[in-house]
């Protein structure tokens, strides 16, 4: 009887003592978070595309053509 | 630094609403999305007027502000551009947006969704240029093959200008003044008789 007492006297003791760290180490977490990250889009993305090529300068050319022709 | 911008002249927009489907075929774009579309007013009366819609990449865009991932960003060219890697589809662009013009694939509540779409000025996402990848999540990328957006390239009445938003903007100023705004414009009278008032 003895035995089975101090058996389960440790298996309590474990429960606490993880549970105690289990909980300690969620408020390390929650107390510590990280930055906040946007997302911050490269040079890469971010540089302009457009180009006055001749196909864009026809374009303008071809809807102007009552006013930009003169 | 051009900055893009689309301008729709009302007095010549027709409705025939090829734009709405040449951007559907450029860019693949699902069933259930149209990411330009043709709004009429007074339709079917005299004074009726049409204006072609999509995103208008705006300056301090409003999607933007209340995206909760932060996933949308402007390219130098001032094209409003998203991640659709970060979208988690919850919807507010589509609330905040004054043109209606976010899109979602799926009818659902917040995820289920799917992530939004909408009109990238033919300058896709930010993935790398002209890739398999790239046409798949966003559709062409003819602003890096040194093209404008397709529907306005083919506007048949060329009512929808898109570009450089200074040179396009002298194109329209000088069409108002040539030929007038609304009812004074040249073709009301012929179309409508001189009586009415636009």
């Amino acid at each position: 009887m003895q035995e089975k007492k101090q058996t389960a006297m440790n298996r309590r003791n474990f429960l606490r003592a993880f549970g105690g760290a289990s909980t300690t180490a969620v408020a390390a977490v929650t107390l510590s978070p990280g930055e906040a990250q946007a997302y911050d889009p490269g040079e890469e993305e971010t540089r302009a595309r457009y180009r006055e090529t001749e196909h864009v300068k026809a374009f303008y050319r071809v809807n102007g053509y009552e006013t930009l022709k003169k | 630094m051009a900055r893009m911008k689309f301008l729709c002249d009302a007095d010549r927009c027709i409705e025939c609403n090829a734009c709405v489907t040449a951007c559907k075929n450029e860019h693949d774009v699902p069933w259930g999305i149209n990411r330009r579309r043709v709004v009429t007013i007074n339709d079917g009366k005299p004074g009726e007027r049409s204006v072609s819609m999509a995103c208008m990449h705006c300056t301090d865009a409003p999607c933007a502000a209340v995206c909760p991932v932060d996933c949308f960003y402007t390219t130098a060219d001032a094209v409003v551009l998203h991640s659709k890697d970060l979208c988690i589809g919850c919807g507010y662009c589509f609330y905040a947006c004054p043109f209606g013009a976010p899109q979602y694939p799926r009818v659902g509540n917040f995820g289920s969704r799917g992530k939004m779409d909408k009109c990238t000025f033919c300058a896709a996402g930010p993935e790398e240029d002209s890739t398999e990848i790239e046409y798949a999540k966003y559709g062409a990328n003819r602003l890096a093959e040194g093209k404008l957006p397709l529907c306005a390239e083919m506007c048949s009445t060329k009512s929808l200008l898109a570009g450089d938003g200074e040179i396009i903007a002298a194109i329209y100023k000088e069409r108002v003044t040539q030929r007038g705004y609304g009812s004074g414009a040249w073709g009301w009278q012929t179309a409508y008789r001189e009586t009415i008032n636009v």
